[in-house]
């Protein structure tokens, strides 16, 4: 038989041609009325609290590696500096791990019913996104500036959003959707450029600081709420952070589970990501 | 002598007959000689290997796909989907006559060697091809009159079947009739909008509760109104998306305006010389790629390093979980190349166009070079100028770049020809 003339495919399962007819039939009826299946998500509390933690590095966090720059070289590598990856931030001192994204999957009620107005500046300069991980609520403008003698542009990718940026002006851009988990914000022209960005219609996410801590305030208290944790270099699917930390629930998935009193501030402490969650 | 000759040209003869049966059975038992398997759709693999879905799930998305939207000879249109079943009928299928002598089995017919049975974009000739043939699931569509981030109308559809896609493989069925091409652009919607729902399925099972059995669930709700109707509805939004095009300005006076469009081009606030180079050529970038091929790169990428994690990964310490655990990962890690090498095509960079050739994929009239420009090009690094370039600057680019394969200026380079070299 044939040997080596077609590319071997790998196997797929078959579909259940009779499970098949059966979920035809009940998608062909009529629709049943909206909503009947699923039960509003019942608030059951009152009151905000705050959640706290710190994420730290443990293990060797590798050497540093530059970016291949190759354009616009008498702006991007001006003054002979060299621009870096910052996929795996660890801090020196503190061993903290910045750039962890934590978001609620999923609150009953918000604090701040609409958006604020205030644009988010998300700016770019000498070659690079300022910020590493821009978080934003659904609906809130954010300034997509370019700080640089040069013109950008910005693509941020899933959202179709891709526009020049002219040197020294921005473009206002309003989220329509929330992202799942953060989705990737290059420039075309300079291609080593990369950012994340994520949006969330309840706005509650926090991006950890240098020295690894994050705040996430007014979350509904009185309820239990799950919190995604992402990040970029994670080997987890989609980037998802899974961590031992079963007292918290925490799944391979990068999920875990909070119950906040109404004004409590709840700091789960150091949360250790080894090494070997964290891909090349 | 003769007879010699007479002996020499049958013994030649012979031989000839006899080399050609001998090719004829190799042949023979190479293909093989049996009826061709009925067509059926290729699952994604590559997002589901990506997803890490197990053969159950996988079975799961195939059976839900099944139920949604049939087989390649027997389609299934549901009425949120909005696409008009006939037409759908007349495009489907094995290339057949009907009673009344009616050509059926269109896309089989005339696109599926490219596109594939699926409209993957991995069809026989795919990998021959430079650009490859579009793979229609992800739902982008690169040469529309709409806004960046929406669908193609059905006008845009049909203008592509009718003009084809200049500087590519994508030939001109402007021979077809209307009915034909019309019921070609619906079956292209159809497999686009399988293909949205497949990947939406596949990444829905990231999105269930961690409580969850692992399936999705089978109602109407979840199927037809949560992931079918938000998908079907951008299509029906698309007319309403239409880029608003001022008319040209009135007595304009087109040597001022190539001047103005070439200030334009080569100025920083639409930056075209970053990456159509100052030549023109589209030599300014040779490393991006577009949506497509960058979904295989960072696969590839994923894959690389998992490797080299698992290779550095030491088993005696582990514990029995985390040893099992690493063997998964590395079953899946075999899967995924395997996924790689049969189910997509060697990635290729999108080099920017060379603008000196004349040759523009999308449409070479005016307003065709407006749409590029004004909503950049989806699914490709082609940015978008709208909100920083006034409409009627826009225009002036348009007159420049039309004027780039006849420009003959010294002062562009005098050391560099102006040759357009042959290239994509």
């Amino acid at each position: 038989m044939a040997v080596g003339c077609v590319p071997q495919r790998v196997a797929t399962p078959l579909a259940d041609a009779e499970v098949a007819q059966k979920i035809r039939a009940t998608l062909v009826s009529a629709a049943s009325a909206s909503g009947s299946t699923r039960e509003a998500a019942a608030s059951t509390g009152t009151g905000w609290g705050t959640l706290k933690g710190r994420f730290l590095f443990v293990g060797v966090s590798g050497a540093v590696r530059p970016l291949a720059v190759d354009k616009d070289t008498e702006v991007c590598s001006k003054g002979g500096m060299k621009l870096v990856d910052r996929s795996l931030l660890v801090d020196p001192a503190t061993k903290g791990l910045a750039n962890v994204v934590v978001f609620a999957r999923k609150a009953s009620r918000v604090k701040n019913a609409s958006p604020s107005t205030t644009p988010v500046v998300f700016d770019q300069k000498q070659c690079e996104f300022l910020t590493p991980v821009l978080a934003a609520r659904v609906g809130q403008p954010i300034d997509v500036h370019n700080s640089d003698p040069i013109g950008h542009n910005t693509n941020i990718a899933g959202s179709s959003f891709n526009q020049l940026v002219p040197s020294g002006q921005g473009t206002v851009y309003k989220p329509e959707s929330e992202t799942g988990m953060p989705t990737a914000v290059t420039c075309n022209i300079h291609p080593w450029m990369k950012a994340y960005a994520v949006f969330r219609k309840d706005g509650y996410v926090a991006v950890s600081g240098v020295d690894g801590t994050f705040t996430l305030a007014d979350l509904p208290a009185g309820e239990i709420i799950e919190l995604q944790v992402w990040h970029e270099r994670s080997n987890g699917p989609n980037g998802a952070l899974g961590l031992e930390k079963p007292d918290l629930k925490w799944t391979p998935k990068g999920r875990f589970q909070i119950q906040l009193q109404p004004d409590e501030v709840k700091d789960i402490g150091t949360l250790d990501v080894p090494a070997s969650v964290i891909g090349t | 002598m003769q007879l010699a000759n007479c002996l020499t040209e049958i013994g030649r003869q012979a031989s000839r007959l006899a080399f050609l049966l001998l090719c004829t059975l190799v042949l023979a038992s190479v293909i093989g000689c049996g009826a061709t398997p009925p067509a059926y759709f290729r699952p994604n693999m590559v997002e589901s290997t990506k997803q890490r879905l197990n053969p159950e799930q996988e079975r799961q998305v195939a059976t839900v796909l099944l139920a949604m939207f049939g087989t390649p000879d027997h389609p299934v249109a549901l009425a949120e989907t909005g696409l008009n079943e006939a037409k759908l009928h007349l495009a489907a299928g094995p290339v057949r006559s009907d009673i009344v002598g009616r050509k059926n089995g269109l896309y089989r017919e005339h696109c599926a060697h490219c596109h594939g049975i699926t409209g993957d974009g991995l069809g026989p000739t795919a990998a021959f091809l430079n650009p490859y043939p579009r793979d229609y699931r992800p739902g982008v569509f690169k040469f529309k009159s709409t806004e960046r981030a929406d669908k193609p109308t059905q006008a845009d559809l049909v203008r592509i079947l009718h003009n084809g896609i200049a500087g590519t493989s994508m030939p001109s069925f402007a021979l077809l009739s209307e009915t034909k091409i019309e019921a070609l652009a619906e079956y292209v919607k159809y497999l686009t909008i399988r293909g949205e729902t497949e990947l939406t399925l596949i990444r829905a099972f990231f999105e269930l509760d961690d409580d969850a059995k692992g399936t999705l669930p089978e109602t109407r709700e979840f199927l037809v109104e949560e992931t079918l109707t938000p998908i079907a509805a951008k299509w029906q939004a698309a007319p309403a998306a239409a880029i608003p095009v001022p008319p040209i300005p009135a007595n304009i006076d087109l040597v001022a305006s190539i001047a103005k469009g070439r200030e334009l081009f080569y100025g920083d606030k639409a930056n075209c010389v970053k990456c159509h180079g100052v030549t023109g050529l589209g030599d300014g970038q040779a490393n991006d790629y577009d949506d497509w091929n960058k979904v295989i790169v960072e696969a590839d990428k994923e894959i690389r390093s998992g490797t080299e994690q698992a290779s550095q990964a030491s088993t005696a310490g582990m514990s029995p979980e985390q040893l099992a655990d690493h063997r998964l990962q590395l079953v899946w890690l075999e899967k995924f190349h395997q996924v790689l090498d049969g189910d997509a095509l060697t990635p290729r960079t999108i080099p920017p166009r060379n603008l000196r050739q004349g040759i523009y994929r999308g449409g070479r009239r005016p307003l065709d070079l407006y749409y590029r420009i004004y909503a950049g090009i989806n699914g490709a690094p082609m940015p978008a100028a709208k909100g920083t370039v006034p409409p009627e600057d826009i225009w002036h680019i348009v007159n420049y770049v039309r004027s780039l394969p006849y420009e003959f200026d010294g002062e562009l380079g005098a050391d560099r020809p102006m040759v357009a070299p042959n290239r994509f």
